[in-house]
């Protein structure tokens, strides 16, 4: 576990060093990363404009969404996302063969590789976005309330990142999968909405097939202390599901990888 | 004592798509597939031991790299034995991992925008090295390659040859016992082959590493290995002393001669084949058991300023093994 510990560290260092590099692109990253939290706010302050409440949600309420909407943007694309993506390149050019010689879990080693430390500004917009709707909403939230939502917090980063190391394992199989990844992007995005928004089949695969509901919505329910105490269990259990299907094809996918000749 | 390695009947077997040329072809495959198997490495056996440094030789598709893959633990053979080091290298065990190797001359495990130190700090952490065998072995290893400031530029801003150097240190700051090495000098200049040759040979003596070398330079292979395995189409054609193999398909030996005046062809008669004359020097060709009897008469009979015996070049006989066993190979299938 230590050694996994000092590992994490050794490859955040590299990102980090990396980062700090070329001077221009730390400072056009930081302005980027700034500009994407701020036009996160823009849909839902036109939706509101004219209603005081949607699929009931007040405005303040929605806002709590768009908070951990904002977070767990920032975790995909600063810690989950360019690592990932750096597998399908390794796939691709073989170079992969590097990582599966080395005495260490391969899934650790290509899930760290790589981090945006500016995507942290996600997490300073998170937080101003969610003092500003407690203040819409006119009082604080529970001491259970946010303990709940960190617990789902925890299992949201877990439930997108087993979804992206399935999206990658994709890979294994079809080499090109940049395409599979743009799709996801584009439908991580619908998570800024609260699932009550979505009807039908839409609910549905928002809440059991690509749970975005429970990235973003139970954490907003359970900082308003809506969320049922079975809820929060069914929501943990189905990330730990997740996890364990997406650790499950991994294994599956390395075992068939027969890397690119030389 | 046990071979450090051993592979036994090794076969590798992919089924590949077989697609014909043209647009109705490609839409045909996207309902119906045809396969067939391709066999990279079909039934080869042979050991190495401890210590020793063997060239793993044939010509492209072969199925060196694809051996070298199994014996890394990276492909799962189709069939066979495979041991390196008491272990099967497909269990990838972390205690096997960190006792093997693999550089590839084509790929590289440097981070292209850092400087190659914090490739090494990374697999400092992943190899779990203490702080001090770090430094010694980095200390070594850069006194034997002359690293120097090379370390601390970006990988992108290195030459091809000092790239390959800081990608050898970084593949052997744990110390591995078994080196896997697939054309390790592949696109280097002279002089920078011949450096990372020295440097190979030194780390084998150090260490006592175990190493197998693939390479198209037979310079690299005459240098480094005694002994070469040569494979064919995914089939051993020889396993042996590099001397025996040149002995065993040209059993002659090259007589270069450089006279202090021009002497006319036909004069030649009787002293072997002749390779080539150019203006006062001459090659001859000449049975290894006649070889002495042969000079002796020609240097009484023509005034030879200077005289050089070699075996015939690696190039030629592996081109020759290649064929011979091809042949062989033809006439077994009709």
């Amino acid at each position: 576990m230590l050694r996994y510990a000092t590992l994490l560290y050794v490859q955040i260092r590299a990102s980090l060093l990396l980062a700090l590099q070329y001077r221009w692109d730390f400072v056009i990253d930081g302005a980027i990363s700034v500009l994407w939290a701020v036009t996160a706010l823009v849909p839902l302050t036109v939706a509101f404009g004219e209603r005081a409440s949607i699929a009931g949600w007040t405005f303040g309420e929605a806002l709590l969404v768009l908070g951990w909407f904002t977070l767990l943007q920032g975790i995909l694309e600063g810690a989950i996302n360019p690592s990932l993506v750096g597998v399908v390149e390794h796939i691709r050019r073989g170079t992969l063969d590097f990582v599966l010689i080395k005495p260490a879990d391969s899934q650790f080693l290509v899930s760290t590789a790589r981090f945006l430390p500016w995507r942290a500004t996600n997490a300073v917009t998170a937080a101003a976005v969610f003092v500003y709707a407690f203040r819409r909403i006119g009082h604080g939230p529970s001491i259970q309330g946010v303990a709940a939502a960190l617990v789902l917090f925890a299992t949201a980063v877990l439930l997108l990142y087993s979804l992206w190391i399935l999206t990658v394992s994709a890979a294994f199989y079809v080499v090109k999968v940049d395409n599979l990844t743009y799709l996801f992007g584009a439908v991580f995005d619908a998570a800024r909405w609260p699932s009550s928004i979505f009807k039908g089949a839409l609910r549905l695969v928002f809440t059991f097939v690509i749970p975005l509901a429970l990235m973003t919505t139970f954490p907003a329910q359970a900082l308003l202390d809506r969320l049922s105490l079975p809820t929060l269990a069914g929501a943990i259990a189905g990330a730990l599901l997740f996890a364990g299907a997406a650790r499950f094809v991994w294994l599956q996918s390395i075992r068939k990888y027969t890397s690119a000749s030389s | 004592m046990l071979p450090m390695i051993s592979v036994s009947d090794l076969h590798k077997h992919y089924r590949v798509h077989n697609r014909p040329p043209g647009v109705m072809a490609a839409l045909k495959s996207l309902v119906h597939r045809d396969y067939k198997e391709v066999r990279a490495v079909d039934g080869i056996t042979f050991s190495v031991e401890p210590g020793e440094r063997v060239g793993f030789l044939g010509p492209n598709g072969a199925g060196k790299t694809t051996t070298l893959k199994v014996l890394s633990g990276l492909l799962h053979p189709t069939r066979g034995q495979v041991r390196v080091g008491g272990f099967t290298p497909k269990d990838r065990r972390d205690a096997f991992l960190s006792t093997i190797t693999l550089v590839m001359g084509q790929k590289q495990q440097l981070m292209w925008d850092l400087p190659p130190s914090e490739t090494f700090e990374l697999n400092r952490g992943i190899y779990d090295i203490s702080r001090s065998r770090f430094n010694e072995t980095i200390a070594e290893l850069s006194s034997w390659l002359e690293l120097g400031s090379l370390v601390s530029k970006p990988t992108r801003q290195l030459s091809l040859g000092e790239r390959m150097k800081c990608e050898l240190a970084a593949a052997l700051i744990h110390r591995p016992s078994v080196l896997f090495l697939d054309e390790p000098t592949i696109g280097l200049d002279v002089s920078m082959q011949s450096t990372i040759r020295a440097f190979i040979k030194q780390y084998n003596e150090r260490y006592g590493a175990t190493l197998i070398l693939t390479s198209h330079y037979m310079d690299d292979v005459t240098a480094l290995c005694p002994r070469v395995v040569v494979v064919d189409r995914g089939k051993l054609s020889y396993d042996g002393g590099l001397e025996e193999l040149v002995t065993r398909i040209r059993p002659e030996k090259r007589v270069m001669l450089r006279l202090d005046r021009d002497v006319d062809a036909s004069a030649w008669e009787g002293f072997g084949k002749v390779v080539s004359t150019e203006g006062r020097s001459v090659v001859l060709q000449v049975p290894n058991e006649q070889a002495s009897a042969i000079i002796t008469r020609a240097l009484d009979a023509f005034p030879v300023e200077d005289l050089t015996i070699e075996n015939a070049p690696l190039e030629e006989v592996m081109s020759e093994l290649f064929s011979r066993s091809r042949a062989a190979a033809e006439e077994g299938d009709t």
